[in-house]
């Protein structure tokens, strides 16, 4: 024999040597793995399982510290109608403080009774009787594969069964699977097959699968095997269906035309909430704001303001406003049973009174001025309104009260009387019930009060009947016109010849059959 | 062409259709539900207190299976070991069925020798050659003494279990199926 011929013949013996080694010692993991399943499985002594055709094992357990030497104890088998056998037995050592006796036989016969006796010293100390096709106790199924079927919520799950022929179809399977952190899991059974899909799995999960395998009972029995290694999957992530897309596109698409036909039916509604109207005073003043800037002194100045009357009493389609003039001397004539309605009319106060007291000469010459006044207001509002005359009176509209005490400033307005200059009322107000006037004409701009007449007609009305309060005093009744205004609670006479002016800008549009087309200036006393 | 037409009716006449080979019964499930009602009966038995024992020995086959010993033998040895002890526990069945006055415990023995002659039928269907041992029992090998019907059937159900579904199982008309 050449060295190299040697050499090979040692490498070989020591391969062999390894693996024997390596082996050995995985039978005794084996081994161990098995007796501690058997040992919480089986109450009987000795316990027994067969691994397969062939091999079978006996063992039972003692305290270390009660157990002999091996050699105090025999293991004898019979099977039936035959003569008995001497195992010999090996030591293994177990947890907790104990050892294993065991018994190992590699020629089995089964479909027969098996006769078990174990003696410590000619004592007795276990005895059994089985038969061995029923005690199989198998390794788990190997090459445990887990995979996605294209389905959702689906895996297939494949093994490969323990290699005992006869036994194939005798075999049933345990196929465990939860979710990733859940240490429970569900439990599938498969009979006699090497392969089980999974349903019923949510979707974009992972997995944990293990398999195990006993014998079926009938033919072959025995008990469950440890569990497989774990295998890990995931399944596939959730599909949308078909039908519930098309049916959210179906259901979303009717809603959409839902809303538009609403919103078509409705546009204007809408469009009124979402872009309002702001009303222009541009057509009623032409220039005011191109020409003029917004400049209301300057454009009426430039203008004129008889021709804004008139051409509003001409183009206007508007049915004038119900402004009545009241005359003190035409109330005292005319009226004098019935009342005044009460309106919100700016009786003078003793404030008043003084003035005229004081100015009595003036007085005097005021009222005829005021008289004539009255009467070419008069003249004006039957032209328009035919039949207005003492009806109005008795009519529901709002009133107001001028004063006719007239500055020297108004000589220029009595002057342009006839020209209709633009109406620029001061509203006399009452401390308590005529206090709270609501106008809405706009916010004047050089308004220095709080009152704003409502375009609503929200004046308040003194509880007490309007009484004329003497002469000199033009009352005009002004129709709900829907107009707003500012105007300064007159709290001295110095206020009096300040001019209110019109407020550029509407709050509210002006009904038609309400807006206002007199022009005529008139001062009223605060009677606060 | 007349005269062959004439000729094949008379040839359907005179010579009746050969009746076709049964189909091989493979299904183990038939096997294991006379496995259980042999279990069975052998549970019934161990209630059965007066009325249930045997008056004389009675010879049954032997159970004992070895793997390796068993696919030494070749299929004819396989199937006359089989057949032999089907014969063997009929006639140990009809003795105790014979002898036996437990009303619930005879009617498990006779369902049993029904299942026996099913067996025979499902051999025949894999086309096993049909074997009949001798009329005399004596010096059969292969065969136990017995004197307890308790004995008998737990040698019918290990019977059934061993060598029976060994045989079924390595059948050559059921390897033929499978493949």
């Amino acid at each position: 024999m050449t060295r190299d011929q040697h050499r090979r013949l040692v490498a070989v013996y020591l391969v062999c040597c390894v693996m024997g080694t390596v082996s050995t010692a995985q039978r005794a993991q084996d081994f161990q793995r098995k007796a501690s399943m058997l040992l919480a499985a089986e109450p009987e002594n000795p316990k027994c399982f067969a691994e397969g055709r062939k091999a079978f094992t006996c063992f039972w357990e003692e305290d270390e510290e009660r157990a002999g030497p091996v050699e105090q104890y025999s293991f004898t088998y019979a099977y039936q109608n035959e003569n008995g056998s001497r195992c010999p037995l090996t030591v293994a050592p177990a947890a907790g403080g104990k050892k294993l006796f065991v018994c190992h036989l590699d020629r089995i016969q089964m479909f027969v009774q098996l006769d078990i006796q174990v003696h410590r010293e000619s004592v007795m100390i276990h005895n059994r009787s089985l038969l061995v096709e029923l005690v199989f106790l198998l390794d788990p199924p190997e090459n445990v594969t887990v995979s996605s079927t294209g389905h959702q919520g689906q895996l297939n799950v494949s093994w490969v069964p323990p290699p005992l022929k006869y036994m194939d179809d005798s075999m049933i399977y345990e196929v465990m699977y939860a979710k990733e952190g859940d240490p429970a899991g569900q439990v599938e059974v498969a009979r006699a097959c090497s392969e089980l899909i999974l349903r019923g799995l949510q979707a974009a999960t992972r997995y944990r699968v293990e398999v195990r395998v006993r014998l079926d009972g009938i033919t072959y029995s025995g008990y469950w095997s440890a569990w497989s290694d774990p295998v890990w999957m995931e399944t596939l992530p959730a599909d949308l269906d078909p039908l519930i897309v098309s049916l959210t596109f179906i259901i979303t698409f009717i809603l959409f035309l839902l809303c538009l036909i609403v919103l078509l039916s409705h546009h204007r509604f809408f469009i009124k909430k979402v872009w309002p109207t702001i009303p222009v005073p541009d057509s009623k003043f032409q220039g005011l704001f191109t020409v003029y800037g917004g400049d209301l002194q300057e454009w009426l100045r430039q203008t004129s303001g008889g021709l804004w009357v008139t051409s509003a009493l001409l183009y206007s389609e508007e049915r004038p406003s119900p402004v009545e003039v009241l005359s003190e001397l035409n109330l005292c004539r005319s009226l004098a049973s019935p009342p005044l309605p009460p309106k919100a009319c700016n009786a003078s106060t003793q404030r008043d009174e003084r003035e005229l007291s004081n100015g009595s000469d003036s007085a005097q010459t005021d009222e005829w001025r005021a008289t004539q006044q009255q009467h070419w207001l008069m003249e004006r509002l039957r032209e328009t309104r035919p039949g207005m005359g003492s009806s109005l009176l008795e009519s529901q509209d709002t009133y107001v009260t001028l004063s006719t005490n007239n500055h020297s400033e108004e000589d220029h307005v009595d002057d342009t009387l006839e020209e209709a200059l633009p109406l620029e009322m001061h509203v006399a107000s009452r401390k308590t019930p005529l206090s709270e006037f609501h106008s809405d004409l706009g916010s004047g701009q050089q308004s220095s009060g709080s009152g704003r007449l409502s375009s609503q007609s929200s004046f308040e009305y003194p509880s007490q009947g309007w009484t004329p309060k003497g002469p000199g005093y033009t009352y005009m009744a002004v129709a709900d016109s829907g107009v707003s205004m500012d105007y300064s609670p007159m709290s001295r006479v110095d206020d009096l010849g300040k001019v209110a002016l019109y407020a550029n800008e509407y709050k509210n549009e002006i009904p038609p059959h309400r807006r206002p087309f007199l022009t005529r200036q008139y001062h009223v006393h605060d009677d606060g | 062409i007349q005269i062959y037409k004439v000729l094949f009716i008379l040839l359907e006449w005179t010579c009746p259709g050969l009746p076709s080979p049964p189909r091989p019964i493979c299904d183990l499930r038939v096997l294991n539900h006379f496995i259980q009602e042999a279990r069975d009966a052998e549970v019934a038995m161990k209630s059965c207190r007066d009325g249930c024992g045997l008056t004389e020995l009675v010879s049954v086959p032997q159970t004992t299976v070895n793997f390796d010993d068993w696919e030494r033998k070749n299929a004819t040895e396989q199937a006359q070991e089989v057949q032999t002890g089907l014969w063997l526990l009929h006639q140990a069945l009809g003795l105790l069925q014979a002898s036996m006055t437990d009303v619930d415990l005879n009617n498990h023995i006779d369902n049993s020798i029904r299942n026996l002659l099913s067996i025979n039928a499902v051999l025949r269907s894999l086309n096993i050659q049909e074997y009949t041992p001798p009329t005399s029992a004596v010096g059969l090998e292969g065969t136990w003494k017995v004197s307890s019907v308790a004995e008998v059937l737990q040698v019918h159900v290990n019977f059934l279990r061993g060598k029976v579904r060994l045989l079924l199982v390595g059948a050559e008309a059921c390897q033929q199926d499978v493949s």
